[in-house]
């Protein structure tokens, strides 16, 4: 796209031409626009100002949009700049939730250091599946993808198990910054409870207590919540550390409810034990409204980041194998490489997705990362518009939209009418299936109406307005 | 170092399939090695028989792939639909004639205009187009129970023939030129309408289809039991007759459309658009109309195997899933290979039984064998074992 600037603004050197923000209103209308996403909360209902101009609902709308983008972002690397076909990124995207999810439950990670190397881990994951892009393009690679599809599931059902929890869900911890210091450190050596205050739904209070020395059995633990009800194992605040035996040496909880907790240990006659019990204020990242703060700036850098891809020697190798990798190979460019910096690159993106689903849902299930869902994110880029920098945004934005807000409203009129025309439809079946004939029908209407999708519409429009009034 | 590789390429090339299969057979001896002889046959056989429906699965993509370079990701769901199609007219006691008039008028419409909408301006072929709506009408609904049989073979015909050609002409006709990344998307698009519209309209309980039934008891046949073996494979192979039944009649289909493939004209049309579209078109075939006329074949090839499947092991959206592991199928024997697609099929169909004879409580067999066999294709042999070898020209 020939970058087409208002009247009287010429470029004139290299940097002008490549700029992002070639106006200083160019630049106004981002950061305003910018500013205004990260105002959406704070006026929300459950906000921390509480005004309520804003329904909560939208908050997670545009943080579930949000995280989409990231993911679909990594599809537009792979599908839209670099022209090979992705049917796996789901598959990708359920790496990076449940590997950065395991990597918070088993080996203590937090969501800081879990975010990046389960990124990480979906890249190098990602880079193997790019391999038969070797020898084989077009939906031979699509093919390729495909099984990943399936055996990266297949792998986390079975073989892992015992660390996914095969097709139940999994529970995710909150993110935190913090606990900053302890500022209380009692030690306990009898079955006398500690009771304390605590909970407050952003600056939370991290109980952890640490066994230090067992002499006989085990003594058996229970920290006790507000309600006066025993805190499970198994609750997403809650995480336990074992030792190498598969005995309990010790447990963090997250207390985001305001009021009184307690812990009490029970022993076997005869035993002993000695536990160090901390708490710390910590920021929480629990709530909706928080996490929010995560997801969206970082899906705005990593919308930023693969832009300026596009603008660099690699993003250009990328277009150029898009394009004609023959040719491409002939002007020395090693296509191979490239194939699998986009394929890594990709599944970064879709690690880096897949994680912010676990820790926003707080809860996984690899129903969440089926084909349909693959197909889904690729109707997103095309309608969006494949290999534009906003593409993602407007396809994902668009079928989100599409789904949670004219769907919901068609519903009772189709619920209505169709049992009506044709009488053998039963109504339990309608509800679940409006969902693949809707976007299944937009996908064919943009495929044959608009293949280059929303953003060649937006880029015409903006071409249209910047050299207005006339009309070339 | 690099001279002898390059001089040795073919017969390296070759001692390391030799090492490859010699690794596979030993993994799968040391596997087999506790398992009993008789079970080991009958888990080839079944695989087998599974494979002839694959293989009936994997023409239908091939059938598209030769004849206009799309790959059919729908396939799954045609195979669905027709098979619920089928139903529809063989287990529903009072077939409802408005219902029966409405498919054979949108079928006979879509048939007609093939060539262009304008064709129906003439009164001669209003009148076929009249008659033809008449006759399948009443086919699908004369007599009573009793002809069940004829109701549903015409009406899965007439369905399987207008999904195709609404398919074709409504997603795929518009998207001539356009590259072939679209068109698989476009597949996958319609693979959601129609899984959406299947879901709406016969919903997600597993149906009962008794077309592979005993007609004297009227019920499921026994097994057949291979007790004269016993001694040498120490112990009795079981096989289902469903299975059996639905192998012979895929092979029926299968020499049926190779046949129709090669002795009608319109099956060598069908063959020389797909060798080359322009040198078709100068001697004076409407490709369109043929491309038009592949979709509805390819439509039947899946309306068949979703039938005897459906029969087979039960009719309900999951049999779509077949096709996802036909794909390792197609690609194992060439993506223009129609011999190749059988072969594959039955390839596949022994991996996965084996799969899930060796290890049956994690669905080895359907849900990873078929996707190892793949990347392994992709990665080894990317043009099947009888498929065409590209070469791109700039």
């Amino acid at each position: 796209m020939a970058n087409i600037h208002p009247a009287g603004v010429f470029d004139t050197t290299y940097e002008e031409d490549m700029s992002v923000d070639r106006t200083a209103r160019d630049k106004l209308w981002k950061n305003l626009a910018f500013v205004a996403l990260l105002v959406v909360p704070l006026l929300s209902v459950s906000g921390p100002l509480g005004l309520g101009l804003i329904s909560d609902q939208y908050v997670g709308l545009i943080a579930r949009i949000a995280i989409f983008v990231i993911a679909v972002q990594g599809l537009n690397i792979l599908v839209g700049y670099t022209g090979q076909i992705s049917l796996g990124h789901a598959a990708f995207m359920a790496i990076g939730a449940y590997g950065s999810a395991i990597l918070a439950r088993e080996l203590g990670f937090t969501f800081w250091t879990a975010l990046p190397v389960s990124a990480l881990l979906t890249g190098v994951i990602g880079l193997f599946f790019g391999l038969p892009s070797l020898r084989v393009k077009g939906f031979y690679l699509a093919m390729a993808t495909l099984a990943a599809q399936f055996i990266i599931p297949w792998v986390l059902r079975y073989p892992l198990e015992d660390l996914t929890g095969g097709t139940r869900p999994l529970n995710v911890p909150a993110p935190l910054i913090g606990p900053f210091g302890s500022y209380a450190d009692d030690l306990i050596d009898d079955t006398t409870p500690l009771v304390f205050q605590a909970g407050d739904p952003y600056l939370v209070d991290v109980i952890s207590l640490e066994l230090t020395k067992v002499d006989g059995a085990h003594p058996v633990i229970e920290l006790h919540n507000p309600g006066g009800d025993i805190v499970p194992a198994g609750d997403f605040n809650m995480t336990v550390f074992r030792d190498a035996g598969g005995k309990i040496t010790g447990f963090s909880y997250i207390a985001t409810k305001p009021g009184e907790y307690a812990i009490t240990a029970t022993v076997e006659d005869g035993a002993a034990f000695r536990a160090r019990a901390r708490r710390g204020k910590a920021l929480s990242f629990a709530t909706e409204t928080a996490m929010y703060y995560i997801i969206v700036p970082l899906s705005v850098l990593l919308m930023f980041l693969a832009r300026n891809i596009a603008r660099t020697r690699t993003g250009r190798a990328f277009i150029s194998v898009r394009d004609n990798d023959l040719a491409a190979e002939l002007l020395g460019i090693n296509v191979f490489g490239y194939k699998l910096r986009a394929f890594f690159l990709s599944a970064v993106y879709a690690g880096i997705a897949g994680c912010l689903l676990a820790y926003e849902r707080n809860s996984l299930a690899l129903d969440m990362f089926r084909l349909d869902i693959s197909i889904e994110m690729l109707a997103m880029l095309i309608i969006g518009g494949a290999g534009y920098p906003l593409g993602a945004l407007f396809g994902v934005t668009f079928i989100r939209v599409l789904q949670e807000a004219a769907i919901p409203a068609l519903r009772p009129r189709l619920l209505e009418i169709l049992p009506e025309l044709f009488p053998f439809i039963e109504v339990v079946n309608i509800t679940s299936a409006i969902n693949p004939v809707l976007f299944g029908g937009a996908l064919i209407v943009f495929l044959v109406l608009e293949p280059r999708g929303i953003a060649h519409r937006w880029e015409v429009l903006k071409v249209a307005w910047k050299i207005r009034p006339y009309a070339y | 170092m690099e001279e002898f590789f390059n001089r040795y390429k073919k017969e390296l090339t070759w001692l390391f399939y030799a090492i490859a299969t010699a690794l596979v057979l030993l993994f799968l001896r040391e596997q087999l090695a506790d398992k009993k002889a008789s079970r080991i046959v009958q888990t080839l056989i079944s695989g087998i028989l599974v494979g002839g429906i694959y293989g009936l699965v994997a023409l239908g993509i091939v059938v598209i792939n030769k004849a206009s370079g799309v790959f059919n990701f729908a396939h799954g769901w045609m195979m669905v639909v027709g098979g619920m199609i089928f139903w529809s007219f063989f287990a529903v006691a009072e077939i409802s004639v408005p219902g029966a008039a409405l498919l054979s008028t949108a079928t006979m419409f879509m048939v007609m205009t093939a060539v262009s909408v304008r064709s129906l301006l003439e009164p001669r072929n209003l009148l076929i187009a009249a008659g033809g709506v008449l006759a399948l009408t009443i086919l699908m609904t004369v007599g009573g129970i009793e002809l069940k049989w004829l109701h549903a073979i015409v009406g899965a015909f007439a369905g399987a023939i207008l999904i195709g050609l609404v398919v074709e002409r409504f997603t795929i006709r518009p998207l001539i030129g356009q590259p072939i990344f679209t068109a698989v998307l476009m597949t996958l698009a319609i693979a959601e309408v129609l899984h959406g519209v299947t879901q709406i309209a016969w919903g997600t309980v597993e149906l009962n289809l008794p077309i592979f039934v005993n007609p004297e008891t009227n019920r499921r046949f026994s097994v057949i039991r291979l007790d004269g073996l016993k001694d040498m494979l120490g112990g009795v192979t079981i096989i289902r007759v469903e299975l059996v039944i639905a192998f012979v009649l895929a092979i029926v289909a299968f020499v049926g459309f190779i046949a129709f493939f090669r002795y009608t004209s319109v099956g060598l049309a069908m063959r020389a658009t797909s060798e080359d579209q322009q040198l078709a078109q100068s001697v004076g075939l409407r490709v369109r109309v043929i491309l038009a006329i592949t979709w509805a074949v390819a439509a039947i090839l899946a309306s068949i195997a979703g039938v005897l499947q459906g029969g087979a092991v039960g009719l309900s959206l999951n049999i779509s899933f077949v096709a996802l592991r036909v794909f390792p199928a197609v690609l194992l024997g060439g993506l223009e290979s129609i011999g190749g697609a059988f072969i594959g099929g039955i390839i596949i169909g022994i991996v996965e039984q084996f799969g899930t004879f060796l290890n049956s409580s994690q669905q080895v067999g359907t849900d990873l064998a078929p996707y190892v066999v793949l990347m392994l294709v992709l990665v080894v042999r990317p043009d099947g074992l009888f498929g065409e070898k590209r070469i791109e020209r700039i």
